[in-house]
């Protein structure tokens, strides 16, 4: 190399020092030695014991027999499963919506993004007051269209199963709470398909609408395969920020997924196995099983990618 | 023309249902931050307050210590927005202005590390920290800024590279120091970047709750976003009081995001869209 490159490359290195001291500090280091402690049994208290996969094998027990581990991977896709498909669904119909010529565009535009800057600590404690079984607002509301009222946070129900809301068993628990939650903070989410639909050149609305096409088949054969990068960056990015969520969750399950570990998930567990119960060599076994999971995850959606997601000026 | 019209007057009906249901949690949170307790435990579902109860707001701040919670959630703020901006824009010039081996490999790794599950990493952190002697100080929460992060790194690196490469090659060729392109030149053509950066981790600061939980156990060394909710667990029974200081919790927010609009979602776009 030359003198000159030399001193750039010494220079660029002065630039990078703060970030690179954290990117071994802060990350590289943590992230090893968190593999390391997976394979020992520490409580800070007394020095770590090597105790092979031990902590694996534990996993692997709980994950069979649903105990707190199987019960916190379940809770975790439950969240997951829900909340990310619910808010691309209910963002992109927002976004959609609004990018036609509507009255009063700005101000739905500013009602929909608000509650996503409301903090998590603040939404939840707004939430546990709205979802109240008795004095709720939710709950006073269906009960004057004459719905049962869920037991929100206060029931271990699972969702999905409607018919047993209908039979008036209160088929809406603790994690569907969580799932509204998620949806009411949506806008976020919705501002940035909302920028993406300002980028479709309108040319193409114009040339389908020449050749006839109704306002569902542009939908279908112009807005959604022009919105599909952004569809899948969201896919990506909310399945990963969904297996994290952590604030929400602590405050309405009082730090510990109550009721009956029914909110109990996987960063809460992680959590408190790490700090509560000072088992610092399971705490990493989980951690590091839940990165591997969301790696081997996001590799499948974007191997699985080119099939669905439309990239613009990629050629055929 | 005509035509759209008649597509747009159901998602006009939708939107405005939609709209209600979204602002409805917010409405309910003011109006029940203003009733008087005896109102809630025989009638919680009375719309508006019997009788507007602007004392609950004192009430709130005076159960808890507020003001050292807010003062606490300021210097953390401050702290870490100032941290982020010094290590961060250091970072996104040597990534954009610099040249030397490996920088596009670097940066995929930079990149790489925003999909890290922070609980990976979370157990390591906590014990350097506190081999640091940062246990249960904000110390805890500000330090880690000073050494960069990768979204902000990503979103100033993203605006740099629009600013045309022959103002700070001219610079260069007449003596300029790297320092001075980045102090002079760079830095104040960057500034709606910088204000990004800086909006982002303000409000990231201001509700972080896992820092605190995780790093501080002395009541007077807590954030708001703490405090708060310690003043739930004991004070769970006392609903108005609870959204009152809810709200005063949410506000500095919504008025940010009022004020500072487009940075907001200059923001939100930028980083959205790149997928």
């Amino acid at each position: 190399m030359s003198a000159i490159r030399m001193r750039a490359a010494w220079t660029a290195l002065l630039f990078l020092l703060p970030w690179l001291a954290g990117f071994f500090a802060l990350v590289v280091f943590p992230f090893g030695a968190s593999l390391y402690w997976s394979f020992q049994q520490y409580d800070m208290l007394t020095p770590p014991r090597y105790v092979g996969t031990a902590n694996y094998a534990r996993l692997a027990e709980e994950l069979v027999t649903g105990e707190r581990f199987g019960q916190a991977a379940w809770n975790t896709a439950y969240y997951a499963l829900l909340s990310v498909p619910l808010s691309i669904v209910l963002g992109v119909s927002l976004a959609v919506m609004l990018s036609w010529n509507v009255r009063g565009r700005a101000v739905y535009r500013t009602i929909f993004f608000l509650p996503s800057v409301v903090p998590a600590v603040a939404s939840s404690i707004l939430w546990l007051w709205l979802l109240d079984p008795q004095a709720g607002l939710v709950n006073y509301v269906l009960s004057l269209v004459g719905l049962p009222g869920p037991g929100w946070f206060n029931s271990t129900a699972e969702a999905a199963w409607l018919p047993a809301w209908f039979a008036g068993n209160g088929g809406f628990g603790s994690k569907d709470g969580l799932v509204l939650m998620s949806l009411w903070g949506v806008g976020n989410f919705m501002i940035i398909y909302l920028a993406a639909l300002g980028d479709i050149p309108p040319q193409l609305y114009e040339a389908a609408e020449l050749d006839g096409a109704g306002p569902v088949r542009r939908f279908r054969h112009i807005t959604l395969p022009m919105l599909s990068p952004v569809i899948f960056f969201n896919l990506v990015m909310g399945l990963i920020q969904a297996v994290q969520a952590f604030t929400q969750i602590y405050i309405v399950s009082e730090g510990q997924g109550a009721p009956a570990g029914s909110t109990l998930v996987l960063s809460l567990y992680i959590f408190l196995s790490a700090f509560k119960y000072l088992d610092m060599g399971y705490a990493s076994a989980i951690a590091w099983l839940v990165f591997v999971v969301i790696v081997a995850v996001t590799v499948a959606l974007f191997r699985t990618s080119h099939r669905w997601v439309f990239y613009q000026g990629a050629g055929r | 023309m005509n035509r759209k019209r008649r597509t747009t007057w159901w998602a006009q009906a939708i939107l405005a249902v939609a709209a209600a249901l979204f602002a409805t949690p917010l409405v309910w949170m003011l109006l029940t931050s203003f009733k008087p307790a005896e109102q809630i435990a025989a009638d919680p579902h009375r719309v508006l307050p019997v009788e507007w109860r602007a004392a609950n707001y004192v009430e709130a701040v005076t159960t808890m210590p507020y003001f050292r919670y807010l003062r606490n959630s300021l210097l953390l703020c401050a702290g870490s927005v100032v941290g982020t901006l010094w290590s961060c824009s250091l970072a996104a010039y040597a990534f954009t202005r610099l040249r030397w081996p490996m920088r596009n490999q670097v940066f995929g790794v930079m990149v790489a590390t925003m999909l890290l599950p922070w609980h990976v990493t979370m157990i390591p952190r906590f014990l350097l920290l506190r081999e640091l002697g940062l246990y249960n100080t904000l110390g805890a929460l500000i330090v880690p800024t000073f050494f960069g992060e990768a979204f902000s790194i990503f979103l100033l690196r993203q605006f740099f590279l629009t600013i045309p490469e022959e103002i700070s090659e001219a610079a260069r060729l007449d003596g300029c120091s790297e320092w001075r392109i980045f102090w002079r030149i760079m830095l104040p053509l960057a500034r709606p970047a910088l204000a990004t950066v800086a909006l982002f981790q303000f409000i990231a600061s201001w509700n972080d709750f896992n820092g605190p939980l995780l790093y501080l156990n002395d009541p007077s060394r807590f954030p708001l976003a703490y405090g708060l909710e310690q003043f739930v667990s004991s004070y769970s029974s006392q609903t108005n009081l609870l959204m009152a200081s809810a709200v005063l919790f949410t506000l500095p927010m919504v008025l940010l995001f009022f004020f500072a609009q487009r940075t907001f979602i200059r923001g939100i776009a930028t980083t959205g869209m790149k997928g």
